[in-house]
């Protein structure tokens, strides 16, 4: 499909063009709201590039369409189907926060319920607490905190959440580099 | 060795009705005569296991004869020293018998040897008994003279033996797979299996509970082994775990399968093994590159608020020309576009170098090529950028101010 620079290629001019608008919309910006802005379009900017095909980059547009200030700048980078993809992220976004909200629910039902029973096994389970049960509660608390560091990852099983990291890990990569460079070249510029 | 995987099987069908262990057995070695000695195996077991037990205190040789079905009438001879075949029995068992038999008793000699005798034993009861007994048969000869107490000989048989069982080893897929996969975790997992095992042929006891834990241990175990022969017989089992374990053994290989990609990915993570440390390995790079993000961000806001609009600039003649108005320089012409274009196609240059460097990334393989080289070049990057780039930009300045 792409090569890496192609990638970055596209990156770059999603963002830029995003930081444009970003510009044009609103002067005078503070040098925090101004951080906002260039994160968000950068993020903006690797979603669409992403083609909003797999879940992180949806997440990401629908975390950013929730917020209305957005809109123009989502339509602007994520262009002509934007409707479309709308529609997809925010698909995303009830399913994850509705889905994240029936699993508390659930689960609290499910503590009510063995709420009694718990307390009489509670010794028993604490003498044997055989060791992989260890390894697998370290494991569950650390995909939990994988999860929250993806986007869109609250509302994933544990195999797409790898695919995930994996895809969102590449991308994270390919972002770093070009800002890194455009902030060195920035710098340079500034220090001239 | 096989036992460390069948052996619970086995004595968990201890506890069934022969017709059960039969079906089992058949199931681990497809031989018919198999049956019959399994019989006279159990027989023998029940007659002489307590005795046994006391005599050796060998939970792993007792294990082994075990395995072997007819193993269980060596074992019941080897202690009197005497054998006593079946008039059932055909010859060619007896004749196997014979040799593992007088192994067994030479190893109890020979106590340094004693553990290379228990594998030649395990190996060559595992292999169908009928092709045992057709190889080893020239070997029975010498059987005899070790009865009269010549270890030298013992040992040379025992390699024999070795090197005939290997030989069959190698067309008993099946069970070399499972031993090639196990042999890791071997060690580890034969202690608590054989602990198991005497506590179950100690007790005798239908303890269902017990023996279903220790299959579904034996299960997690082994997950890794893709054998689909070994998985048709977890399903034969008919417990109604089955379906649940084998597909949680799927998404466990697939988990883990990705693991490994991500293992690859992430820097310095290849020499931690272990999911939680891998989790925390990814959990850290991701959180890093994140951190990366927001810095950089930062660090752009920081600097830009009187080079935003340059940036931009310099950028927005690549995108839209019209847009040099904004410059002073608008009255020079329209060809300074440009040169203007020329900055940012070099900063597209810098941001291509990387890939270039990288090597073709094809999207599909991007993630494992990328990995490591990725880091390399960056510095390459950065440091082109610096030359590229400001040069590049003076350029315009020039024409601009």
């Amino acid at each position: 499909m792409h090569s890496a620079s192609s990638i970055k290629q596209k990156f770059l001019k999603k963002w830029i063009m995003g930081l444009q608008l970003c510009n044009s919309s609103k002067k005078n910006m503070t040098i925090m709201e101004r951080r906002k802005a260039i994160k968000l379009s950068a993020d903006l900017a690797l979603a669409s590039v992403r083609n909003c095909t797999t879940r992180w980059s949806r997440a990401l547009v629908a975390s950013a369409s929730q917020n209305d200030d957005n809109q123009a700048l989502l339509q602007h980078i994520i262009g002509s189907d934007a409707a479309k993809h709308k529609k997809a992220s925010i698909d995303v976004v009830a399913n994850s926060t509705t889905s994240v909200a029936k699993k508390i629910a659930s689960k609290k039902i499910l503590k009510r319920s063995w709420g009694i029973r718990r307390v009489r096994k509670l010794s028993n389970v604490a003498l044997k607490d055989p060791p992989y049960s260890i390894a697998k509660r370290l494991v569950k608390k650390r995909t939990q905190l994988l999860k929250n560091l993806v986007p869109g990852g609250e509302s994933m099983d544990a195999i797409s959440l790898i695919e995930e990291t994996l895809d969102y890990m590449v991308w994270l990569r390919a972002q770093v580099d070009v800002m890194r460079s455009l902030a060195r070249a920035s710098e340079r510029l500034d220090g001239k | 060795m096989n036992t460390p995987s069948s052996l619970p099987e086995m004595l968990h069908c201890a506890d069934m009705t022969v017709l059960e262990r039969q079906r089992a057995r058949v199931k681990w070695q497809q031989d018919p005569l198999q049956l019959h000695a399994q019989s006279e195996g159990q027989r023998y077991y029940y007659g002489g296991g307590g005795e046994l037990n006391g005599a050796f205190g060998l939970g792993q040789s007792i294990e082994s004869l075990l395995g072997g079905g007819g193993g269980g009438v060596v074992f019941g001879d080897v202690p009197n020293h005497q054998i006593k075949p079946d008039p059932g029995v055909e010859s060619g068992w007896l004749s196997s018998f014979d040799l593992s038999g007088l192994a067994y008793g030479a190893c109890g000699f020979g106590g340094g040897t004693g553990l290379d005798a228990n594998f030649a034993i395990n190996r060559t009861l595992s292999c169908p008994p009928a092709v045992v007994a057709a190889a080893v048969s020239p070997a029975v000869t010498p059987a005899v003279t070790v009865e009269k107490g010549k270890e030298s000989a013992v040992s040379e048989k025992m390699t024999q033996a070795g090197r005939e069982s290997s030989k069959k080893r190698k067309t008993d897929k099946g069970h070399n797979t499972k031993i090639e996969d196990d042999s890791k975790g071997k060690r580890i997992k034969g202690c608590p299996e054989e602990g198991e095992s005497k506590i179950m042929v100690q007790s005798n006891s239908n303890n269902n509970k017990e023996a279903s834990a220790s299959t579904s241990k034996e299960n997690s175990k082994v997950s890794d082994v893709p054998k689909p022969d070994y998985i048709h017989v977890r399903a034969r089992r008919g417990q109604a775990t089955d379906s649940h374990s084998l597909a949680e053994r799927v998404r466990r290989e697939k988990i883990s399968e990705r693991m490994k990609f991500l293992q690859d990915l992430v820097p310095g993570c290849n020499k931690i093994t272990g999911k939680a440390g891998m989790l925390d390995e990814i959990i850290n790079y991701v959180q890093s590159l994140q951190r990366q993000v927001e810095f950089l961000s930062m660090k752009l806001a920081a600097v830009n608020p009187r080079l935003d609009l340059d940036l931009d600039n310099i950028f927005a003649k690549e995108m839209n020309p019209a847009r040099t108005a904004s410059f002073p320089t608008i009255d020079m012409l329209s060809d300074i576009t440009n040169p203007a274009y020329l900055p940012f196609s070099p900063t597209q240059t810098v941001a291509s170098c990387s890939g270039m460097e990288i090597g073709i990334n094809p999207d599909s393989g991007l993630r494992r090529t990328i990995s490591a080289p990725l880091s390399i070049p960056d510095t390459f990057v950065d440091s082109s950028c610096f030359s590229v780039i400001p040069a590049a930009l003076c350029t315009t300045f020039p024409n601009s101010q």
